[in-house]
């Protein structure tokens, strides 16, 4: 195995490339439009002018309206923005939050975090699909429960939540309901409009935009509290100078995505079914996550008798993810793997193929000879007594 | 970003692993712990080891480390068995500190190779 090959990328999970038309805006905007946009000359004027169409092509692609929208440096601090802010917020009402055990990092440390703050959490678990049974979430709410946070579509499984009866179960308590949008937004349809959502998070670099740049829907009449102080910008829920090239980059990327989503998930869809009928005959594979109704830009899978990190090794030059993708260092079995009911050896095993709008069947092609490869190879070397 | 975990001897051991293998009808030795597991089989006559093969399961730096031992004592004597440690396989490799305990499987691997090719040449004398 050579570091020298090219890699075959099928990690779109993790992040995704600029776009050519996000890579072009960005570099007109910091030629042409670098100035403060707070600021009320000529030159601030214009930096503000491109901020609020990106606010438009954003709001375009979630139907919202675009005052609606809250820039921030990626999912993660919208995610802590969202669940710290409402239950801070609603801390007089009650202590009591719900989340999934299959959430990110992102969302799970916060919950970690407010447990150490004498807040209640309530820990949900998955069907074996990853999916949130609904009867299982209505069963958790209380009277004191001010805040849900459960993600859109998982970022392991590509499982897609039922959003809808979610928010309608949470909105007939009146309990807030985040949504963790960073793997759906500028990939799968998403109408806030219609949908009884009170915040949703995401980030641009999933959806072929730039990294260090995210955003966070407020709905009208949703009430959170800053966790960043020293300036009046953005309504005073997140201070500091806007990064205007960056953000005319996430504006692009959702323009981008309004037009080719369609497209891409019907292509997603083909290079899936292939990726699958290629590696579905081995012999004990399973597949991580539903069989059916996910997002077709993931696909999980194990299997019997192999060692994760040898896996991993043996697939290069494809890079792929296994345990958790934002935190591949750790060889720890992946715990929303473990939350699906998989042992700690089957979650271990597990590889991640994302796939991306740059996906050919060509790569396709060679990520299934070389899973086979590998598999083949690592259970031909494993002495006899582990393959079970 | 990150450091790459594997050396050029990591990768050639893992990749070309050419003692993989069981040799039918040699010694054996069989040991497993911290979810690693190594089986080492050797031919040994007139006291030297003719063909020494592995199977392994673990991470790329188990793999690695029993390919390079079989590559390294292929051929030898087995009374030079006694002076395997793994601190220079660890080394070569650059195994991580706190991958030692799997590395150390493959001392006590080694160890119950050595007991059992003592015990055969023991039955042979006699």
């Amino acid at each position: 195995m050579s570091e020298d090959a090219d890699p075959v990328y099928l990690d779109y999970a993790a992040t995704t490339p600029l776009s050519p038309q996000v890579a072009k805006r960005m570099r007109d905007v910091q030629e042409n439009a670098w100035y403060n946009p707070s600021s009320s000359h000529q030159g601030g004027r214009i930096s503000a002018a491109v901020v609020a169409l990106a606010a438009e092509q954003l709001a375009a692609l979630l139907s919202v309206d675009p005052t609606s929208l809250i820039w921030t440096s990626g999912a993660t601090e919208a995610d802590n923005l969202a669940i710290t802010g409402t239950a801070r917020q609603r801390e007089h009402r009650g202590k009591h939050l719900v989340t999934m055990r299959t959430e990110h990092k992102a969302v799970v440390d916060v919950f970690r975090t407010l447990e150490k703050q004498n807040f209640d959490v309530t820990w949900l678990d998955p069907d074996a699909d990853g999916h949130l049974p609904i009867e299982r979430l209505e069963a958790a709410l209380r009277d004191d429960t001010q805040l849900v946070s459960i993600m859109h579509v998982n970022n392991e499984t590509g499982a897609i939540q039922d959003v809808a009866a979610i928010g309608t179960a949470c909105k007939k308590r009146d309990i807030v309901l985040h949504v963790d949008g960073a793997q759906a937004t500028g990939k799968i349809p998403v109408d806030l409009t219609n949908l009884p959502v009170n915040l949703y998070s995401l980030t641009a670099h999933k959806f072929y935009g730039p990294k260090g740049v995210g955003a966070l829907f407020v709905a009208d009449g949703t009430r959170i509290d800053p966790l960043m102080f020293g300036g009046g910008q953005q309504r005073r829920l997140r201070p500091g100078t806007l990064p205007v090239d960056l953000i005319a980059g996430l504006g692009e990327a959702a323009a981008v995505a309004a037009v080719s989503m369609l497209e891409d998930l019907e292509k997603l869809s083909e290079l899936k079914s292939r990726l699958l009928a290629g590696i579905q005959d081995i012999e004990g594979l399973n597949i991580n996550g539903p069989v059916e109704g996910g997002f077709p830009g993931i696909l999980n899978v194990g299997v019997d008798g192999v060692e994760g990190e040898s896996l991993l090794l043996a697939l290069e030059p494809l890079c792929v993810a296994t345990g958790s993708a934002c935190n591949s260092q750790s060889q720890e079995p992946s715990y929303v793997l473990r939350a699906l009911g998989r042992s700690d050896l089957e979650a271990q095993s597990a590889v991640r193929f994302s796939l991306g709008r740059p996906t050919t069947p060509a790569d396709i092609d060679i990520a299934i000879t070389l899973y086979r490869r590998a598999v083949g190879k690592l259970r031909k070397l494993a002495p006899k007594a582990v393959v079970q | 970003m990150s450091d790459n975990p594997y050396n050029p001897a990591v990768r050639d051991c893992f990749s070309d692993p050419d003692h993989a293998g069981i040799v039918a009808g040699g010694v054996e030795a069989f040991f497993e712990d911290q979810g690693m597991r190594i089986r080492l089989s050797a031919d040994v006559s007139e006291g030297v080891i003719r063909e020494l093969r592995f199977l392994a399961w673990g991470c790329p730096h188990v793999i690695a480390a029993t390919e390079l031992f079989c590559r390294q004592f292929e051929g030898r004597h087995a009374a030079e068995l006694e002076q395997f440690a793994s601190d220079p396989i660890m080394q070569d490799l650059a195994v991580p500190v706190e991958k030692t305990g799997r590395i150390l499987v493959l001392e006590d691997t080694v160890r119950s190779l050595r007991a059992a090719i003592k015990d055969q040449l023991s039955t042979t004398q006699e």
